[in-house]
């Protein structure tokens, strides 16, 4: 073990002289993180926990409400069942209330289904959907997905009513990198058999995590005696324990091989993985990411010079409040004209408004096929009966 | 069919069968000793195989075509070829053909024609990239009414006779003044001209910046490498990286929402109407042939930035956007936002303080920063105990976030106003060209790698259009028609993309098919197919019965 980190260290050198260029030539400049809790009624309730806790954690560190999508299935803390109506904990000291006051659910209850979570993610939805529902990511922005439930080798659960597969979401993260939805992913998932689920991905520039291998449970990390359910899993537990502990603010310098490196078996009972091979520049370069690459909303700003630039500036107001007059005299000059050549045309021609039925694709052609099929079967009841007449 | 008869019935007394003797002699003699049934009739036989030949028919006939139709995924036929085509840039190669008239009223025509001739010869040496093609021509003299070609030229070049030669460009309109010494004029002969050469290297310095966009858009796309630019330094491609990075991904209209934070209880209003008004309307008013603005203000007090120090560093500024409780997102309408944001407090930029001072500037600090995609931060110093914001105190802010504006918008840097404008309408239609042109690639290629993904008639349509108005701003490409269609063709190939229907379909493997199948169709087929099976065997034995009995009557 020694002795192959004192061989990583050149490499890792040789990476950190490399990374600048590659910095420049993948900047991203916006984050958008997609959590998404899969399984409802009461004793999940440490699945919503663990959503809420990311939640928390990603606009701690600076994701606007309008660039996460958080599907939650259901309402833990209205639950009946809750004894501390109105608040979620992920946590027995029960220092910290989860739902608090500013949460903003985008997918709710049932809501929160395959359909749903594939057409946010490749953006095929209808005009009727409002931007806040919606991934409007580009080409610039890194995404973490967050992802947890009941899951098994190569599926997670939603709902107790369908399943998501592995090579669903590999095929909704390639249709997102094929239209340039996403600068880089990464992709976190805790569930039972985690690992699996990622295993099938094979678009470019994800770095895949989860906290399971194959036929591994993902194990709860403490119950609330007074809540009377268990309150987070282990590997979302030890994720935000190094995010609170050692992410403090946006400025961290933390790396996302900081962060896979607190991840133990004796931690979460289970083996973590990561998978690293989608990313280019493979390992060295995934695990030099920050965490607050995805974690956090870090861009890089251009700060203005001198005061110099005012003079430029109000040079630039007057010569478009001149040019804006002279394009506002030439569209008049043009209008008159216009207005005496076709002042004759114009009273001819009334506009005429047609009815149209909301949905004109071949409104006849239906009619038609309908009619059709009620003569069909009216002759073939006149066959039959004329058939039975003569036997009787 | 032939019921066997009871064995207590009357008939078995009166007419027993040979199985009935046969039962009373040997009891323990094996399967033989059975009662058979009385041979069936051939008509009974005929019936039965024409029952069981008429639920076959039924099954393939009608049941196969009916499952056969009801589970396949309808799939329109798309141009696959043509869209890579366009995707690999073999379809069109993005030319702009940028007319440049001269006008030289001061020169005779035989001179001035000369003079076209070698400067155009001068700018095709000089030119590198066969994509931006600068063609001059000579404006008609001043007495003719312009002609409709005469609006397309993108620069007018104004030659007057003068001192010593010098360019500058016409602040209000696309026109570059040009003066020469008297002796410049170059002879009918001569092969060469410095007036020519100079012309040319003021005309290319002057599209150098929106040359070099262009080249580095489409290096970035997947056009081929032949149109692509021979040599770009470095840092000009970095700095062209950055601005890329910075610029708003184009869309027909744009949300400005203009914020006032403040740190306490005041001030608690603005003159931003009027402020608007004055210092930004005529900026959008010259910018909107390209793009329409829809424009919200709001006011906040007591809010809380993100960094509580007094003192920003440049790592504090990304995060000093109180995201969490800064309401900063309106949604209002589809547009994207841009955010522009005046905060009143007492923070200040730390590091260009220091350096400004090391200029011995005075109070000049920076005040303001940009967020690439998102908008402009304004930190505005104000006196304690100012309760209102008055237009002439928000004109710095409104001036920052104009000139930003523009930068987010994608315009050049360098140039004056109108030629700007205009350079900024070529990138567009070029940005949009290639982005509908790749968006087409990426529906073909996704089509090819789904087989399973539905394709409804209405992709096929919007591809179509796409295609059709993709040919169309190709051919008019640097004009303003131009920049129509390849709005129109982009939004056309988002539509196809983005078609909400094209969704339903999940990954459904085999393993689930048969499991879906079998419990419907394993009951069913049983019967179907034993019944099959057995007609079958009835049938060869018939017929060797029937060929036995053949020979054994040529035996007799």
């Amino acid at each position: 073990m020694k002795i192959s980190r004192f061989f990583a260290l050149p490499a890792l050198l040789a990476a950190a002289l490399v990374a600048p260029a590659m910095v420049v030539e993948a900047e991203h400049t916006s984050n958008w993180a997609v959590l998404v809790c899969t399984s409802r009624f009461w004793f999940n309730y440490r699945h919503l926990a663990n959503v809420l806790s990311i939640y928390r954690t990603v606009k701690r560190l600076g994701i606007p409400d309008s660039q996460i999508i958080l599907m939650l299935p259901d309402d833990m803390a209205c639950n009946p069942r809750n004894a501390f109506p109105g608040t979620v904990y992920s946590n027995a000291d029960r220092a910290v209330d989860l739902y608090g006051d500013n949460i903003e659910v985008d997918y709710r209850g049932y809501e929160v289904t395959v359909e749903n979570f594939i057409r946010l993610l490749t953006d095929r939805v209808g005009d009727e959907m409002p931007r806040s529902k919606r991934l409007l990511t580009d080409d610039r922005s890194n995404i973490l997905v967050y992802m947890t439930g009941h899951g098994g080798n190569e599926f997670l659960k939603f709902q107790d009513a369908e399943e998501i597969g592995a090579f669903d979401l590999a095929d909704a993260f390639e249709q997102m990198w094929e239209k340039k939805r996403y600068n880089e992913i990464l992709f976190m998932i805790d569930t039972c058999q985690a690992n699996t689920m990622y295993s099938k991905l094979y678009s470019p520039n994800i770095i895949a995590t989860g906290s399971s291998e194959l036929d591994q449970s993902s194990y709860s990390h403490h119950a609330d005696n007074d809540i009377g359910v268990a309150v987070i899993d282990r590997y979302t537990y030890y994720t935000l324990e190094f995010l609170e502990n050692e992410v403090r603010g946006t400025s961290s310098k933390k790396t996302l091989g900081d962060l896979f490196d607190s991840f133990t078996f004796e931690k979460i009972h289970s083996n973590a993985g990561v998978r690293y091979d989608l990313f280019p520049g493979g390992e060295d370069a995934a695990r030099h990411r920050l965490v607050t690459d995805f974690f956090g909303n870090v861009q890089n700003v251009e700060v203005d010079g001198s005061q110099n630039t005012t003079l430029l500036e109000e040079d630039l107001l007057s010569l478009s409040r001149t040019i804006a007059d002279l394009h506002h005299k030439a569209e008049e000059e043009e209008v008159a004209l216009t207005k005496n050549k076709t002042v004759g045309e114009a009273a001819t021609q009334p506009r005429t408004q047609f009815a149209k039925p909301l949905t004109d694709e071949n409104w006849w052609t239906k009619k038609i096929l309908g009619a059709t099929a009620v003569a069909g079967c009216a002759l073939l009841w006149g066959i039959g009966s004329y058939l039975e007449g003569p036997g009787r | 069919m032939s019921l066997p008869q009871p064995p207590g019935d009357d008939g078995a007394a009166k007419s027993p069968g040979p199985a009935a003797g046969a039962e009373t002699v040997a009891a323990s003699s094996g399967p033989q000793a059975k009662k058979q049934p009385p041979p069936e009739k051939p008509s009974d036989v005929r019936r039965r195989s024409r029952i069981i030949l008429s639920f076959w028919l039924i099954v393939l006939c009608l049941g196969l075509p009916i499952w056969w139709q009801t589970t396949s995924i309808y799939r329109a036929d798309l141009p696959l070829h043509e869209m890579l085509e366009w995707a690999d840039g073999k379809a069109c190669r993005p030319v702009f053909p940028l007319r440049i008239n001269i006008q030289a009223d001061s020169l005779q025509d035989q001179e001035a024609q000369n003079l076209l001739r070698l400067t155009q010869h001068a700018l095709d040496d000089l030119n590198d990239f066969s994509g931006h093609h600068l063609r001059l021509q000579l404006s008609p003299p001043p007495g003719h009414p312009p002609e409709s070609s005469d609006r397309e030229s993108a620069l007018t070049i104004r030659l007057v006779p003068g001192d010593t030669a010098t360019a500058s460009l016409d602040p209000h309109e696309p026109v570059l003044d040009i003066t020469y010494p008297p002796n410049a004029i170059p002879t009918a002969t001569s092969s060469s001209s410095s007036l020519a050469t100079y012309v040319a290297g003021q005309l290319r310095s002057t599209f150098a910046e929106e040359q070099a966009t262009i080249s580095y858009l489409l290096s970035t796309s997947s056009m081929p490498s032949e149109s692509r630019p021979l040599g770009l330094s470095p840092e000009s491609a970095e700095s062209l990286a950055k601005r890329a990075t910075r610029s708003l991904k184009y869309a027909p209209t744009y949300h400005l929402t203009f914020s006032l934070f403040t740190s306490g209880p005041l001030p608690s209003s603005w003159d931003i109407g009027a402020a608007i008004a004055d210092y930004m309307k005529p900026v959008l008013t010259v910018l909107s042939p390209i793009h329409n603005f829809t424009i919200d203000t709001q006011v906040q007090l007591y809010a809380t930035p993100g960094v509580p120090n007094e003192v920003l560093n440049k790592e504090d500024l990304s995060s000093f956007v109180n995201a969490a409780e800064w309401p900063l997102s309106p949604s209002i309408g589809g547009a994207p936002t841009i955010n522009f944001v005046v905060f009143v407090g007492n923070q200040t930029i730390a590091g260009e303080r220091a350096e400004s001072e090391h200029a011995n500037t005075g109070e000049s600090a920076a005040h303001s920063w940009l967020i690439p995609q998102w908008g402009t931060i304004y930190l505005l110093p104000l006196p304690d105990g100012t309760a209102h914001l008055s237009s002439a105190a928000l004109k710095q802010p409104l001036l920052t976030f104009t000139s930003h504006l523009l930068s987010l918008l994608g315009a050049p840097r360098s140039g004056s106003l109108p030629l700007r404008l205009s350079t900024l309408g070529r990138i567009r239609s070029a940005d949009l060209l290639l982005r509908a042109s790749s968006t087409l690639g990426s529906l073909a290629r996704l089509a090819l790698a789904l087989p399973s993904i539905s394709i409804p008639s209405s992709v096929a349509d919007g591809v179509s259009t796409t295609m059709l108005h993709l040919r169309r701003a190709c051919e008019t490409l640097g004009g303003a028609e131009g920049l129509a269609h390849a709005r129109v063709a982009e939004a056309e190939a988002e539509r196809a993309f983005f078609e909400k229907s094209m969704v339903g379909q999940l990954y459904f493997p085999d393993e689930h098919k048969i499991a879906v199948y079998l419990p419907l169709l394993g009951p069913v087929a049983v019967p179907l197919v034993m019944g099959l099976i057995n007609e079958l065997r009835a049938w060869r034995r018939r017929r060797r019965e029937r060929r036995e009995r053949g020979r054994g009557k040529k035996m007799e």
